[in-house]
């Protein structure tokens, strides 16, 4: 076993530890924590096959962004220190179903899916050819999908700043 | 117009952040004026507002003299009980009876430095002394005697 | 001549050459980290003397001068003193995440510290996408003080951990924006091409008018973002008993200030290495004789002397300026800083791709 597949295992065990122990905690905020853990160890799994720019992406968009996201909601929502009541059997047995469907989608789509060996130079994954070809206009690139996304991220910017003027209105 | 407006904001914000900024760097530059007091080591050259004040004393003249009359207008003035003036009667060489002090009885524990018995007293018998060093080992140390050992009252002070 | 980089590759070399590669790796990786802690501790007792002293003198007093000479040893007793002191956990906290929290300040801290170039050809980790890098993994920091705030159980932390969440968030984009407008002027996320790219000139002297007001919006969104004064409202002593940190003690405590002190210098060598040069020498356009004389002066004196610069401007604006309430706090960010960083942004792509720069 080389380092690299000790790596691996450590960021796999730290993934699917962490990821357990979020499903299985009765405190809502060591839960969020340990889906931040969880999230930080596929960060590190991408960093670990040298995709930089992906893991960075994901640190910022998952750890910065929605964990904290998910931590603020808990602020303004539960009480500090308190356990949550436990969830009925009906309840477990459903969400286990559902979650082990989605695993079951998944993984008979990797077994189903051949993967082509390849003998070509790995594309470099640099900052400068993720650019071009997100902003390319020639086949392979993804210039309109890029567009409707910051149209989607205008409308909702819009739609932000319409509910925040409309509450302003009403109170005053 | 709001853009201009706005635009003057910010200007004016920084303008006003970078006075600030001048002032604090002149003092950072000329550390030269220290204010502060290196208070065990300077005791020598100490030195006090004369607003500061520290305790009540009886000042005596050379030949042992006070002013006080024992009128106890600072007994009254304070409000805490700080002062507690002892009388006696002693005799004039006439044969007449006069008010005197035995003891001035003073409780610096008690004491707020309100300097209210030093505007009460009507001869100026009293006044605040600078001294701040009051520690002791023992409370019934603070109570003190303001008047010294058959000290008597001053020629003329009525 | 001995210089940082001529160092690390002699012991790299003798390294590979006694052992084999994945040890050698291995001990490297244990010297860097032996090395960055030592950093830290290097870095925590100059910069807390630091602060004391600029405070003191701002404020025409003398400041720690009983512990060795003028009070330079302060710190040092200072450290003694919280590592004898008990580190207690209060009875109602969740004790799991009231221990785990400093360390993920500490942690963050020293991931921070990987690709910054503090010397030439002198980093640990020559890291394609360092800006991007460095601006994630500070977004991680937050985590450590909602951890802190939460598991404390006290409302005053928790008070202080949500000021704090909403300030980091909110000011991280105002930072983001005024890094990238080097990013586009420089072409390159990596601070090593970065710091390559200012060899004719410093970016804020290069980029004149819009890269200052990057430059302004950089440093006070950084003095924001690591909660110091005038934006410390999470950690206002006054108000909140400290904010996040009222319940830690001993070297719990120790390292959350640690960790906040190691941020202030890793945000300034940040904004050294993108505005400043970094290690690069002070060169003009094409002066080669001007060049050459300030090569004489090794590249770590220049990357330190500009980083404590910068921390001497953020402790200089701690002592001169009032705190902000929270609203004039969140105003500042989402009225102007925002709106300016964006317009700014803007302006830097015209000159940039004009080529109306030096």
């Amino acid at each position: 076993m080389s380092g690299a597949d000790i790596l691996f295992y450590m960021l796999a065990a730290m993934i699917l530890g962490s990821g357990i122990l979020s499903v299985t905690t009765r405190h809502i905020f060591r839960a969020a924590i340990f889906l931040l853990f969880s999230l930080i160890g596929v960060a590190g799994m991408y960093f670990w096959m040298q995709y930089e720019f992906i893991a960075a992406v994901q640190i910022v968009v998952y750890v910065g962004g929605i964990t904290v996201l998910i931590i603020f909601s808990i602020f303004l929502t539960q009480q500090a220190g308190e356990k949550l009541p436990e969830q009925k059997m009906g309840r477990q047995l459903f969400a286990a179903l559902a979650a082990f469907c989605g695993f079951a989608f998944i993984m008979l789509q990797i077994l189903r899916h051949s993967f082509i060996g390849t003998t070509k130079t790995t594309a470099e994954p640099s900052v400068v050819n993720i650019g071009n070809q997100m902003l390319g206009v020639e086949q392979g690139g993804y210039a309109l999908p890029f567009e409707v996304v910051s149209i989607l991220l205008l409308a909702a910017l819009i739609g932000c700043i319409v509910i925040a003027v409309r509450n302003k209105t009403q109170t005053t | 117009m709001f853009i201009v407006n706005y635009i003057k904001d910010v200007f004016n914000a920084l303008k006003s952040l970078a006075i600030g900024l001048r002032r604090t760097l002149f003092y950072f530059t000329h550390h030269k004026e220290i204010i502060t007091e290196q208070y065990p080591d300077n005791r020598a050259t100490l030195h006090l507002a004369d607003r500061f004040k520290g305790e009540v004393v009886m000042p005596h003249d050379e030949n042992n003299e006070h002013r006080c009359t024992g009128c106890t207008a600072c007994e009254l003035a304070c409000p805490n009980g700080t002062i507690k003036v002892v009388t006696k009667f002693d005799m004039t060489p006439e044969g007449k009876k006069k008010k005197a002090i035995d003891k001035l009885v003073y409780h610096l524990e008690l004491c707020t430095m309100c300097n209210l018995c030093i505007t009460a007293c009507p001869s100026d018998a009293i006044k605040m002394a600078q001294t701040f060093e009051h520690s002791v080992y023992d409370r019934s140390q603070l109570t003190k005697v303001l008047n010294k050992e058959g000290s008597k009252i001053m020629e003329g002070v009525e | 001549m001995w210089s940082f980089s001529n160092i690390a590759d002699i012991i790299h070399e003798w390294l590979n050459k006694t052992f084999n590669a994945t040890l050698a790796t291995l001990f490297e990786m244990v010297i860097a980290g032996v090395c960055v802690i030592g950093l830290f501790a290097v870095l925590g007792l100059i910069l807390v003397i630091m602060e004391r002293k600029v405070a003191a003198w701002i404020q025409i007093r003398l400041g720690p001068n009983r512990v060795g000479p003028k009070g330079m040893m302060q710190s040092m007793a200072d450290t003694l003193k919280l590592l004898v002191k008990e580190a207690m956990t209060p009875d109602g906290a969740d004790k799991f995440l009231f221990n785990l929290a400093p360390y993920i300040a500490m942690m963050v801290a020293m991931l921070l510290m990987a690709p910054i170039a503090f010397a030439s050809n002198f980093m640990m980790w020559n890291l394609n996408i360092g800006v991007l890098y460095v601006s994630a993994i500070s977004s991680v920091s937050v985590i450590s003080i909602l951890m802190a705030g939460w598991a404390s159980n006290n409302k005053y932390s928790l008070l202080g951990a949500m000021r704090s969440g909403a300030q980091i968030v909110s000011y991280e984009l105002s930072a983001g924006l005024a890094i990238l407008s080097i990013v586009v002027l420089s072409g390159t996320l990596n601070l090593n091409e970065i710091v390559l790219s200012q060899a004719d000139g410093w970016w804020i002297f290069k980029g004149h008018i819009p890269v200052i007001i990057s430059f302004i919006i950089f440093i006070i969104a950084v003095t924001a973002e690591t909660n110091r004064a005038p934006f410390d409202l999470a950690e206002a002593e006054s108000e909140l008993t400290a904010g996040f940190h009222t319940e830690y003690s001993g070297m719990k405590f120790a390292l959350f200030f640690l960790a906040e002190y190691v941020n202030v210098f890793i945000v300034c060598a940040i904004g050294a290495t993108l505005f400043l040069g970094g290690w690069m020498p002070f060169h003009i356009g094409h002066w080669e004789g001007f060049n050459h004389i300030m090569d004489f002066i090794p590249s770590s004196l220049w990357f330190f002397g500009k980083t404590f610069f910068l921390i001497f401007l953020i402790m200089w604006f701690r002592w001169t300026f009032p705190r902000l309430r929270i609203d004039q706090l969140l105003n500042l960010e989402w009225k102007y800083l925002l709106p300016i960083g964006m317009f700014n942004l803007l302006l830097v792509t015209a000159i940039a791709i004009l080529g109306w720069y030096f």
